[in-house]
């Protein structure tokens, strides 16, 4: 609890409107996406850079560890509260300070949400290419923080590559900007990129130059139907081995597919084995040889059923299918571990074999989807988190996938984060002496951990 | 008063569904609230999470938690995000049920609930109302707008529409008959909207019954967990329209409320279930009758040259789920210029007493209500919804806007002058 002393402090500061300090407003703030939960003492929506500023110092002072927040929608525990924590949440900061076309960057507060942005952009023509599944509701200091991707990595890369310039609060209070606007500089030390996916251990990311691209002539968007997820995952790999690069090339198994028409409606075929989702863009006299071949792909894998969207209203459906299709297993089972384990694309093949074997090891359902082109893996196990047995076996099961992940030559995390989920594992991906390197980053950055600590790697508190 | 650690009957039997909850967040998006206060409590995952909360026992119900409860517009947007089936208002107004039962109303909502299904105290306190609005507000200068509501500009009508028609308000060379539902709102203060519905169906050789006795639909007791009193006017309606094929409602309120909350009220009385589906059975929203079952006659109409937009309701969008039938209708009148208006069935910020207790928020998000119909260039906006009318048409006229807010009928009764 904080002090009556405390609360007066820091409403001098952010206005009696952006503080909050009651039960039901700290327990909302307890959570993210995860089944974790702990409650903060208090949280606090600075306006500007200087309130941000102002309140690290302040919490400084008072011994308060901060957790930083965007929108609650991480899925490894890196916004959630520890103990007696003060969130510090930018949500408020939602300002677009400049969409500059001409150099292709847009600068913007880091509380905008994600598709606030692209709406905006859209209108100049341009879009922001990182697009997690969350992007409706996930801010882009969210995205910042856990260096998400999305469907369209595979052509377009991740949000590290679009991220040019930063402010940031330090753990001490103090403001410095990272990067800039140019497209080329010789950093030395590249900061923006380690900060790109720090998160939110090393800084308080509150204002972003984010690269802008002109939104693609054309595009065309494919659905390919198999009855086994063997050849779907066949036909990925061909994709690959020709040098297609589609935008994006998304999997779901067959029991993402039921889950997800359940949701949208799209009247898929619920007997199919798995789907891809394959998306195309560029000059339109390129792509209807682009899609020739890989319709040629799929049919050599042995397809059900090959389709082109004939329009955007088909392909939108398409792809709400896809975005909402985490949340819509809730309808099978009602928790679900989910992971981001990552192999080299041409292994592809490999990974779902695991998964299936995984599956059948602990009888547990797990259903697969992948941003393919990717080789990036979301297994999602489905339980009941009031099954003692069942949460023990998810456990397990949660260890291989990451152990078959990396004896392919693959990462635990290609995009969710390591957070407090995945931080028991790091010594399976990394030796000691780099999670040493790692630690002496923290150190380096905040030698207390007052910023969100206990995340990514622990220090000892060197008082 | 908090209570702490109990249990209730009514959150127990919400309580699966408060497990499909995720926490994805997909739902923040699509609640309004959520979107103009940027705080979790107010958003459709903080509210479940809450009641989640207090039915384990493991949260009060305090004040945080009942603001976050009371903030709900029941808009229903977020269970349309929803990916994984949970439909966040219902568990709302279990919340509220539950609040109402082991705390009681506050005394303010009691008086307002209870007024509005008494006519009697009904009468009195829309004539009170329109005295003070007549002799208090309107001399003071400057006095125009009470949280963001725009009192002056509110019509209250002397003589309730009820009783301003005959029960059997006949057509010439009459081919049907239909009851009419009224509402508080057109009775009280749009008693011009119900006059246009009487006067378009009548053009189209129907007959309009209204009966006198009907009562206030059950939405206001019903949002905010008076169950039972909501229960007790519906039983009345229901028999009171019994000799009707079919009936007409001209909010899109009364119609959800009528057509599908009854069906939910009485869930747990299964004798009576068969009459309550029936009436549902019956109940047309004014722009589906008027497309699907007199078939409107686009010759007879005048030319129209204006821009029109429409505003879908909450309840019309989602709890009628009518969204194509006012739009054809529109497009059907000669000569006018149709717009669509971005976020077309989102809230406008009225969602019954929410605008007087969060009107902060409200006024928030009337005020981009606004601006979209304001990016439309339409001189006209077009709704189903007597309080989206009154809503929009005083945040326009507050903001020192020209355009006129009208309901279907009253375009369509000006299309046959
Ligand atoms: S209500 Fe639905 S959309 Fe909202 S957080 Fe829960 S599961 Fe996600
Ligand atoms: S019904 Fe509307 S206001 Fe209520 S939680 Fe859902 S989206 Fe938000």
């Amino acid at each position: 609890m904080l002090t009556q002393a405390v609360i007066k402090d820091l409403t001098a500061i952010v206005g009696s409107k952006n503080i909050i300090t009651n039960q039901a407003g700290l327990a909302a703030y307890g959570y993210d996406a995860t089944l974790m939960s702990q409650r903060p003492v208090g949280i606090v929506f600075p306006r500007s850079t200087e309130d941000a500023s102002a309140l690290v110092k302040y919490a400084n002072r008072a011994g308060l560890v901060m957790v930083p927040r965007g929108a609650g929608t991480n899925l490894s525990g890196g916004s959630l509260p520890v103990e007696n924590s003060l969130v510090i949440c930018v949500s408020r900061m939602t300002r677009i300070l400049e969409i500059d076309p001409k150099n292709f960057t847009a600068t913007v507060e880091v509380g905008l949400v994600n598709f606030d942005l692209q709406e905006e952009l859209e209108k100049h023509g341009y879009y922001y290419p990182p697009d997690p599944a969350s992007y409706k509701a996930s801010t882009l200091g969210g995205n910042i923080a856990e260096c998400s991707g999305g469907p369209r990595c595979f052509k377009y890369g991740v949000t590290r590559d679009y991220i040019l310039g930063l402010e940031v609060v330090l753990p001490s209070g103090k403001v410095i900007e990272v990067g800039g606007k140019n497209f080329k500089s010789e950093f030395r030390y590249d900061l923006t990129r380690l900060l790109v996916g720090s998160e939110g251990t090393l800084g308080l990311v509150t204002k972003a130059i984010l690269r802008i691209l002109p939104k693609p002539f054309a595009k065309r968007t494919m659905l390919a139907i198999y009855n086994k997820v063997e050849d779907a995952s066949l036909t990925v790999a061909d994709i690959v081995a020709a040098g297609i690069i589609p935008t994006t090339l998304e999997m779901m198994d067959n029991l993402l597919i039921n889950t997800a028409d359940e949701h949208v409606k799209l009247g898929l075929p619920r007997d199919a084995g798995a789907l891809l989702i394959i998306e195309v863009d560029g000059y339109e006299v390129d792509l209807d040889n682009q899609v020739r071949l890989i319709e040629e792909l799929c049919n050599k894998a042995d397809v059900r059923s090959f389709k082109v969207a004939t329009s955007q209203a088909e392909a939108d459906q398409l792809w709400l299918a896809r975005r909402t299709v985490i949340g819509s297993v809730g309808r099978r089972r009602p928790s679900y571990s989910l992971q981001d384990v990552t192999i080299p694309r041409s292994t592809f093949p490999q990974m779902v074999d695991a998964i299936l074997a995984c599956s059948r090891r602990y009888d547990l359902p797990i259903g697969i989807l992948a941003h393919a082109g990717d080789g990036n893996f979301h297994p999602l196990v489905l339980f009941d988190e009031r099954d003692a047995d069942e949460v023990v076996r998810v456990h397990k099961a949660e260890v291989d996938l990451i152990r078959d992940a990396l004896a392919l030559g693959g990462t635990m995390s290609g995009e969710h984060g390591i957070g407090v989920l995945k931080k028991e594992y790091l010594d399976l991906e990394f030796t000691d002496v780099a999670i040493e390197a790692f630690r002496k980053v923290k150190r380096s950055f905040d030698p207390t951990a007052m910023l969100n600590r206990g995340k990514i790697v622990d220090i000892a508190a060197e008082g | 008063m908090a209570k702490e650690g109990k249990k209730s009957s009514t959150l127990d039997e919400v309580i699966k569904e408060l497990y499909l909850c995720n926490k994805c967040g997909f739902c923040q998006t699509a609640c309004k609230v959520y979107k103009t206060d940027l705080n979790e409590s107010f958003s459709a995952r903080g509210r479940v999470q809450l009641i989640k909360g207090v039915a384990e026992g493991r949260l009060p119900v305090d004040e945080g938690f009942r603001d976050a409860v009371n903030s709900c517009l029941l808009c229903q947007e977020c269970a349309v995000a929803c990916p994984s089936g949970v439909k966040p208002h219902e568990l709302v107004l279990a919340a509220r049920r539950y609040m109402q039962q082991t705390e009681g109303l506050p005394l303010d909502k009691k008086i307002i609930l209870g007024t509005l299904a008494d006519p009697f105290r009904r009468k009195v306190a829309f004539s009170t109302a329109r005295f003070l609005r007549n002799n208090v507000s309107n001399r003071i200068e400057g006095f125009n707008e009470l949280k963001g509501i725009d009192v002056r500009g509110m019509p209250i009508d002397k003589v309730g529409f009820i009783d301003q028609v005959p029960e059997l308000n006949k057509a010439q060379a009459s081919k049907g008959r239909v009851g009419f539902f009224v509402g508080c709102f057109i009775n009280h203060s749009l008693a011009k909207t119900g006059h246009a519905i009487v006067k378009v169906l009548n053009k189209n050789a129907i007959d309009v019954v209204v009966p006198k006795k009907q009562l206030c639909c059950g939405t206001p007791q019903n949002a905010y967990g008076d169950f039972e009193l909501a229960k007790k006017n519906a039983r009345k309606n229901i028999r009171l329209f019994k000799d009707l094929d079919a009936v007409v409602t001209g909010c899109g309120s009364c119609g959800a409320m009528l057509k599908k909350e009854y069906l939910h009220l009485f869930a747990d009385e299964p004798e009576f279930l068969p009459e309550v589906e029936a009436f549902a059975q019956k109940i047309f929203d004014f722009s589906a009758y008027v497309m699907h079952e007199i078939k409107l006659d686009p010759e007879k109409f005048k030319v129209f040259n204006h821009k029109v937009t429409y505003h879908d309701g909450c309840h019309m969008a989602r709890g009628l789920k009518i969204t194509k039938e006012p739009r054809e209708i529109l497009k059907s009148i000669p000569r006018i210029e149709y717009v669509e208006l971005r976020e077309a069935d989102r809230c406008c910020g009225a969602a019954g007493l929410f605008q007087s207790y969060f009107y902060e928020i409200a006024k928030d998000i009337s005020r981009q209500k606004v601006q979209n119909i304001e990016n439309t260039g339409a001189d006209i906006i077009v709704t189903g919804c007597p309080a989206c009318v009154h809503r929009i048409q005083g945040s326009l006229r507050l903001a020192g806007k020209e355009q006129k807010v009208v309901h279907l009928a009253d375009l369509l009764a000006e299309a046959y002058q």
